[in-house]
């Protein structure tokens, strides 16, 4: 054997000396707009979807090269898949080598504010544009007051139901626009079982974590609990609050009483008309409508407090701070959000729901449920996930928590492990780094000790 | 020395500048890095805005009850996995050790786990542990089931599912080594064998007494490479479980990874790195020192 098999560690840490290496670019990498030929070149990521979605980007890009060429502008777009987008930032921005312009996931802009990568929007959208955008985007796309990033599209999530299914047990649906109080949820459930028909889809079959905290924080908020202190980086005594565990306790039921599956097998049972309701995004509807028609209602999530909560969110757009030209960066990112250039073509490929108002009249279909639905619960009832820079800690260790308590773990304890390892994290990171140096130097520019 | 053993001393380094200065540029240099950063409070997102913090992050390592849990979890899979994957393996090669072609097909069969992608395994044997749900059973369950075993939640039980996930990587790893004594069998001297059959030793003390110190070599070999995939688990836990439930199944590499990429702490991620590899190679080290190979 050689020497080097001998310290075979060497190999087993491939993946984090990798990154090593490539962040030994160190300062000096900050890009100029690149000059192809005379032309400025805008360089952009996006996340790879499905290959419609895909298209359409490719589309917006060419239509945005054909508008700018007298410009002599030119935007060079490139696509890495969703599963490794965020890993695939991270070691760009630590590596100096961001692309000008980006798409990120809305809860991600928090953590790039706070490592100073992102640039602020506001000169870039006037007033009356920035009103066009519904709430929930411009909300997702803030940080301290300041706009960091907007989407093309955004997403909901909601209560479908089988009407046929419903009936056949007696279960009447909600006919107000509140939908059911948890209350009502739990004895639809009770009835449907008892008349043999399996209750509901809460595909815990998701593989990843950000479903769990996307679609089950409306569980906590409605319940008036939260995820983490809205005024410091706190989780203790907030995620396993009072609230929270009576709101998890309730959600743990519907497993416990199987009315919906903890392993399910089947990816679409609703779809396959072996459950009366299913518990999931705007990306069913079109597959849930060709199945069945007229059968299939949508109400808003069940309410575990007085006001029912939506969740809300997705892919966005943002300029970087290491951008040559951040104005250029910004025209793409004006034109892939615009109603006509962006949004549209968009939407139409992956039926998410329109970022702005003016793009809904392109859009007949949101004069019904379920999609009327989707844009009211994002105009009123709808709020992003929080927005702090340790949301991928706080997602990842209350997804497994989700996880865990879905198939039994004892509540209280489950969501107190879950307050100290995010705690401990951001405990770390106030304590000893950037946060707590900025609060020095900014003391220290004040004269304070 | 003749002219040309002095000529051939005189040119040996400029035949290893090439693998030398690959070896610097993407082990040595990036080792070092790590190490650096190990000593500081870097975030991955602006490494150069770090500051010293001394022995911090290893310290807080070693308080830190997630981290220890993976470095346990770790240690308990690869004291599963090490021992049971090398006799089986010893014994599967001594069972297929034969010139038949139907044998060959046997082979082949016990290898094919190695060569599929662990991903696919992995969700096959999430099936495979499905737990009963609903009157339906996982084909594990419906196996034990005819030996009056009760259905297992194999994957959810925190007792249970690092064992189920040794068993599975055991399944899955078990033909390589297998190979690999196979070809240390064909070492074995036919004439020893021969000899000891004529004076009387039975099988089980032809294996003890022949086999195996013929084999030391190879025996040694597959010690020390099961141990190092041992302690680098992390593609079947990440995907069957995700290091879950509680943090039963959460191994050192998914934690580092996490370390990088979520919480996006580099100096404590280096920290980690740094630490899992003084351990592997330590434990290699160990190994050879106490197992000593025979040279001719």
């Amino acid at each position: 054997m050689s020497v080097l098999c001998g310290y075979p560690g060497f190999r087993v840490l491939t993946g984090v000396l990798s990154v090593v290496l490539l962040l030994s670019c160190g300062a000096g990498c900050r890009r100029a707009p690149t000059d192809d030929g005379g032309k400025k070149v805008i360089r952009v990521w996006s996340h790879q979807g499905q290959e419609a979605e895909n298209r359409a980007m490719r589309g917006i890009a060419k239509a945005f090269n054909q508008a700018h060429a007298e410009r002599g502008l030119r935007v060079d777009l490139s696509f890495f898949p969703d599963f490794q987008y965020a890993e695939k930032l991270a070691i760009a921005a630590a590596a100096r080598d961001l692309p000008d312009a980006f798409e990120l996931d809305g809860p991600a802009v928090a953590r790039l504010v706070d490592a100073g990568l992102l640039a602020q929007l506001d000169a870039y959208f006037d007033r009356a544009e920035r009103d066009d955008f519904l709430p929930t985007i411009i909300a997702q796309g803030t940080v301290d007051g300041k706009l960091y990033a907007l989407g093309a599209f955004d997403s909901a999530v909601v209560l479908y139901y089988d009407r046929d299914l419903l009936a056949k047990a007696g279960v009447k649906p909600s006919t107000d626009d509140e939908g059911w109080t948890w209350d009502e949820f739990v004895q639809a459930c009770e009835r449907l079982q008892a008349a043999g028909i399996e209750p509901l889809a809460m595909h815990m079959d998701d593989s990843a974590d950000e479903w769990f905290t996307y679609a089950f924080s409306p569980v906590v908020w409605s319940g008036g609990g939260h995820l983490i202190a809205s005024d410091a980086p706190r989780v203790r005594g907030v995620l396993a609050s009072k609230e929270n565990l009576r709101s998890l306790r309730a959600w743990q039921d519907v497993f416990t009483r199987k009315f919906a599956a903890t392993d399910p097998v089947d990816p679409n049972p609703f779809g396959n008309g072996k459950v009366a309701m299913d518990w999931t995004g705007h990306w069913m509807a079109r597959a849930h409508l060709e199945k069945k028609g007229d059968r299939l209602g949508a109400m808003r999530l069940p309410r575990m407090g007085e006001k029912p909560v939506a969740p809300c969110g997705s892919w966005c757009w943002g300029v970087s701070t290491q951008a040559g030209d951040p104005e250029l960066a910004a025209l793409w990112v004006r034109w892939v959000t615009d109603a006509k250039t962006g949004v549209e073509p968009l939407v139409r490929a992956n039926g998410a729901v329109p970022a702005r108002r003016s793009a809904f009249a392109a859009f007949p279909e949101y004069s019904e449920n379920p999609y009327r639905l989707f844009r009211e619960q994002l105009e009123t009832t709808a709020r992003p996930r929080p927005r702090t820079p340790f949301y991928a800690t706080l997602t990842g260790r209350f997804a497994a928590a989700l996880r865990d308590i879905a198939r039994g773990a004892d509540v209280e304890a489950r969501l107190k492990q879950a307050e100290d390892e995010v705690q401990s994290v951001i405990d770390r990171r106030v304590g000893g780094g950037k946060i707590k140096r900025e609060e020095k130097e900014a003391a220290e520019q004040e004269g304070r000790p | 020395m003749t002219v040309w053993q002095r000529a051939r001393g005189r040119s040996a380094p400029w035949f290893l500048l090439p693998a030398l200065a690959l070896l610097a540029v993407f082990v040595v240099w990036p080792l070092l890095r790590a190490g650096w950063w190990s000593f500081t409070n870097a975030d991955l997102l602006s490494p150069e805005r770090s500051q010293g913090v001394g022995l911090a992050n290893y310290a807080d390592l070693a308080g830190d009850g997630r981290f220890r849990r993976a470095f346990g979890n770790t240690w308990l899979f690869a004291l599963l996995v090490v021992p049971l994957q090398t006799v089986g393996a010893f014994f599967l090669a001594l069972w297929v050790n034969r010139p038949e072609p139907a044998w060959r097909w046997l082979r082949a069969v016990f290898f094919v786990p190695v060569v599929v992608a662990m991903p696919v395994l992995a969700v096959l044997w999430t099936l495979l542990y499905q737990p009963a749900q609903g009157g339906e059973m996982g084909p594990v369950n419906a196996a034990l089931a005819v030996f009056g075993v009760p259905p297992q939640a194999w994957l959810r039980d925190p007792t249970l599912a690092l064992p189920a996930i040794a068993f599975m990587s055991i399944w899955q790893g078990v033909g390589l080594q297998m190979m690999v004594f196979l070809a240390g069998l064909q070492g074995v001297s036919k004439e020893l064998l021969d000899a000891a059959r004529i004076d009387g030793a039975g099988a089980w003390q032809r294996v003890w007494n022949v086999v195996i110190p013929a084999m030391r070599n190879t025996i040694i070999f597959v010690v020390t490479v099961t141990t190092i995939l041992a302690f680098r688990i992390f593609v079947q836990p990440y995907l069957m479980t995700r290091g879950g439930p509680g943090n039963s199944t959460l191994s050192l590499i998914q934690s580092v990874y996490e370390m990088t990429f979520i919480s996006q702490d580099l100096g404590r991620a280096c920290a980690a790195a740094m630490a899992f590899l003084l351990l592997v190679g330590g434990l290699t080290w160990l190994q050879r020192r106490l197992l000593k190979e025979e040279r001719e």
